[in-house]
């Protein structure tokens, strides 16, 4: 059996990915997701190789990059458009939150038709891997104001980096850290995207890009 | 067994006088006293009742029939040490069956008054227990699969430390919707606000609104013992320690209790009742992590 420590952080990662599906407030949806990537942080320290200097830096990469600097860009974005609320998704939060228990059973159902060359850590990792994934991906395309879209994307990317876990030990260091530079530079730059956009049009609902201004 | 039915009997009230002054704390007032219950209860039952006439019996026995309800599920759910008086397979089924006899008398009497705004808290109370009840099912289901057992004495209250080691997700998230169910049964804050009678946030309190006297009495005390009841579910589930040594046990369990009382003194601090529309999703919600915690459950045991 997997340890219990690490099934209660896949847990509560999955558990703050439905609340993020619930959530209106531009700011409380920052910080479930800071909160998420700061729980996520704790995994390269439980896992098999314990507290060797690369699970270390990449804990530390976690928190610093996701948990610190990007909540950090997002609310000096959303400071700058000056917005507090998402707009309406396009479907209600009843059903996005269904469609996040849809996508949880599926995510179960998917992981257990793949088989891992490796016994990994925990049978719950990429069950909560493909959930959070799922999840993000739902976040992205049901939202409209673009900083959820963001925040879509990058809980997605939660997603990914949960798989990447099962190769920490054999991933170099260096890719790694491509990888969270890769992330901040795209944060970064959909910050600036999402204040060219307001002040262009004036708000930042990107369902309404499609139709043309004169 | 005398001993226990006297701790459900009599204890039952004082988690509402916790909730109440945890409120009052975190207020800065200081709040009713912790009997303040025990009082209510007993000025109503020395006065006597005003019948409408458009009411029926159905008005008067809703009172009588839900206390009798939601005693009767005391008896079948184990707590502190004391087994359950009733225990037999299946017992899960009539556990939740005594909550839903309890409702529907409630909501046939507000029906009965002949009162648009009964009606109104009536069909409220209807279209958030058919979600809150489903979700109960599911936990039911989660703990039936973890203990292979579909009796209340074994799905809950004989757990112990091996079930949360190697189930600890699939209980955390049993908790935590049960937790959800708690509020939503006994009307607590974002779902209903027990201390208003504010057309736009009753639910519960709507329907008792035409009771008075002894009848009210019972209604507040089936409402106490209810929350008791459930909250005793919940501890069982959280709790796992069991000791056998009757005090222990005893002390373990009621502490567990005030806890249980004071979170949700927290809870109803902190958060602000939800739009109607968003206690749907809130119970959802609820919906959802009993779901993915049966998920987990299958996909560890299959």
């Amino acid at each position: 059996m997997s340890p219990l420590w690490l099934d209660l952080v896949l847990t509560v990662i999955v558990i703050l990915a439905i609340c993020l599906l619930s959530a209106v407030r531009l700011g409380l949806i920052i910080r479930l997701f800071a909160f998420q990537s700061l729980v996520m942080a704790a995994i390269p320290l439980m896992l098999g190789g314990g507290f060797g200097v690369h699970n270390a830096v990449i804990a530390a990469g976690t928190i610093l990059i996701k948990a610190i600097l990007i909540p950090a860009i997002l609310f000096w974005a959303i400071r700058h458009v000056s917005i507090r609320r998402d707009a309406p998704a396009v479907f209600g939060i009843s059903t996005s939150l269904l469609l996040g228990g849809v996508l949880v059973g599926l995510s179960f159902l998917f992981s257990s038709a793949l088989v891992p060359a490796d016994k990994p850590f925990s049978d719950l990792l990429i069950p909560s891997a493909f959930a959070t994934l799922f999840i993000g991906f739902l976040l992205l395309v049901s939202r409209k104001k673009a900083i959820t879209q963001v925040v879509g994307y990058l809980v997605m990317e939660n997603g990914i980096f949960l798989f990447a876990l099962l190769l920490l030990e054999t991933t170099p260091l260096l890719v790694e850290l491509g990888i969270f530079l890769d992330i901040f530079v795209g944060v970064f730059i959909m910050g600036i995207v999402i204040n060219h956009i307001q002040s262009e049009f004036d708000h930042m609902d990107t369902s309404q890009l499609t139709t043309l201004k004169g | 067994m005398v001993a226990r039915l006297a701790v459900c009997l009599l204890l039952a009230p004082f988690l509402l006088g916790i909730i109440g002054k945890t409120k009052a704390f975190f207020a800065g007032r200081v709040g009713r006293p912790y009997l303040q219950v025990y009082y209510d209860v007993f000025k109503l039952l020395q006065k006597g009742s005003v019948y409408s006439r458009t009411t029926t019996w159905i008005f008067r026995a809703a009172p009588l029939v839900s206390l009798a309800a939601v005693l009767a599920s005391a008896l079948l759910i184990p707590f502190g040490g004391w087994a359950a008086p009733v225990s037999f397979w299946g017992d899960a089924l009539l556990f939740a069956a005594f909550f839903g006899l309890a409702r529907f008398f409630m909501m046939l009497a507000a029906l009965d008054t002949g009162s648009s705004f009964e009606g109104m808290g009536a069909s409220r109370e209807a279209a958030f227990s058919c979600v809150s009840e489903i979700v109960l099912f599911l936990n039911f289901a989660t703990l039936v699969i973890l203990s292979k057992s579909f009796s209340l004495s074994q799905m809950i209250g004989e757990r112990s430390w091996p079930s949360w080691t190697a189930m600890g997700p699939s209980l955390i998230l049993v908790v935590l919707s049960t937790f959800i169910v708690l509020l939503v049964e006994n009307s607590r804050i974002p779902v209903d606000d027990p201390a208003t009678h504010l057309e736009l946030t009753m639910i519960h309190e709507v329907m008792a609104l035409d009771h008075s006297g002894p009848d009210l009495a019972f209604i507040i005390y089936a409402g106490a013992v209810k929350l008791f009841v459930l909250g005793a579910f919940l501890v069982a589930i959280l709790v796992p320690y069991q000791s056998h040594h009757r005090s222990i046990d005893a002390v373990v369990f009621l502490s567990g209790m005030g806890l249980l009382a004071v979170a949700i003194g927290v809870v109803e601090s902190g958060m602000a009742r939800l739009r109607l529309d968003r206690v749907f999703a809130f119970i959802i919600g609820s919906f959802v992590l009993a779901l993915f915690g049966l998920i987990v459950a299958l996909a560890r045991v299959l």
